[in-house]
């Protein structure tokens, strides 16, 4: 046996008979402000969590790989491209497509769908519709004044 | 489990917490808290106190211990008594502290022994239990004060500084026995002084 091994020796300091001392008074406060700092501390940590997530968030969504913010300014434009085109399609009575006179539209509309492929910036996307009205409005405009014979050099590159 | 629950029961850690008390605590009302520091702040300061022998060290663990306690009570199950949770809570935020003090010392009982310094033996200040007992070597200290007074087995001992019983057992009964012998010495030397 272990206790055979180690015997305890006589007792001559009795250790139950140790002082008792009393903490500082100071302590308690002490603890109870250390726990505030914790708690204020943690407190702001999970605020500042929030706020990193929100700017996480903020810059995936706003970054050129994302796409295009759905601002209301571009989709006016987007709009006012559909019923420009519904005009013109009225006016020239021909289908968007295959049409010569379209040239200029159907490059503009490759440059759009290029730029939405590579994940353009709302700019440079804004920018591309605003070209695409123009031309639909010159063409509208040319044919309303000249009729179809002058757009095909309207709608030259 | 190491809660040493045998020692004192009606004192210290083995002091009952009622239970409204501690519903209030774990509900986060500071006032229980203070309740609670009332109850058992005595008790964790002075076996810090007694192990580390450092006052402000002492008060460094009663706030680590009870910061830990705050935060930490809902993982309390309430299987065991409150004061042996805290209990265990102070033995072991005390023994990490001795620990890291002598992490590049010895653990051999021996050693560590032997590293206690001769006594210069001084009657008057020499033959109380405190001052015995802040001769030793902390970690020797720290045994005696967790076996003898707090009431720690062998066993959790061992578990508690990650040694063997045979180890705890050995420190302890050498620990006592330089004990006895320098208050023994301090004794007759008190003897022959009023001679």
């Amino acid at each position: 046996m272990v206790d055979d091994i180690f015997p305890t020796p006589p007792r001559s300091v009795d250790l139950r008979r140790l002082p008792e001392f009393a903490p500082s008074a100071a302590l308690w406060p002490r603890i109870e402000t250390a726990h505030r700092a914790r708690v204020h501390a943690r407190h702001w940590y999970s605020v500042g969590l929030v706020a990193a997530a929100a700017a996480v968030v903020a810059a995936i969504a706003l970054s050129p790989g994302s796409g295009p913010p759905p601002h209301a300014d571009m989709i006016a434009r987007q709009r006012e491209s559909q019923a420009l085109e519904h005009q013109w399609h009225q006016l020239a009575q021909m289908p968007a497509s295959g049409a010569a006179v379209t040239t200029r539209l159907r490059t503009i509309d490759v440059a759009l769908q290029s730029a939405y492929d590579h994940g353009a910036a709302a700019n440079e996307l804004a920018s591309l519709w605003q070209q695409r009205n123009e031309a639909l409005r010159d063409l509208i405009e040319q044919w309303r004044e000249t009729g179809s014979h002058n757009v095909r050099l309207l709608t030259r590159i | 489990m190491a809660d040493g629950q045998t020692a004192r029961v009606n004192s210290g850690f083995g002091q009952t917490l009622d239970a409204m008390t501690l519903e209030r605590a774990r509900r986060g009302d500071m006032s229980a808290f203070a309740t609670i520091y009332e109850l058992y702040g005595s008790a964790c300061y002075n076996l810090a106190l007694r192990v580390l022998g450092e006052p402000a060290a002492a008060e460094d663990i009663v706030q680590e211990v009870f910061l830990k306690m705050i935060g930490n009570l809902r993982s309390f199950r309430g299987d065991a008594p409150f004061g042996a949770w805290l209990k265990r809570l102070s033995a072991n935020a005390t023994i990490d502290v001795v620990r890291a003090r002598t992490r590049f010392g010895v653990d051999d009982a021996d050693t560590l022994l032997d590293s206690m310094p001769t006594l210069a033996m001084d009657a008057q200040t020499r033959t109380d239990a405190w001052s015995l007992l802040m001769d030793l070597p902390a970690r020797a200290r720290a045994v005696v004060i967790m076996h003898d007074v707090e009431g720690y087995t062998h066993k959790e001992l061992a578990d508690l500084f990650g040694q063997s019983e045979s180890w705890s057992k050995s420190v302890l009964a050498r620990a006592l026995k330089r004990l006895s012998e320098v208050a023994q010495r301090g004794a007759a030397m008190e003897v022959s002084h009023r001679g």
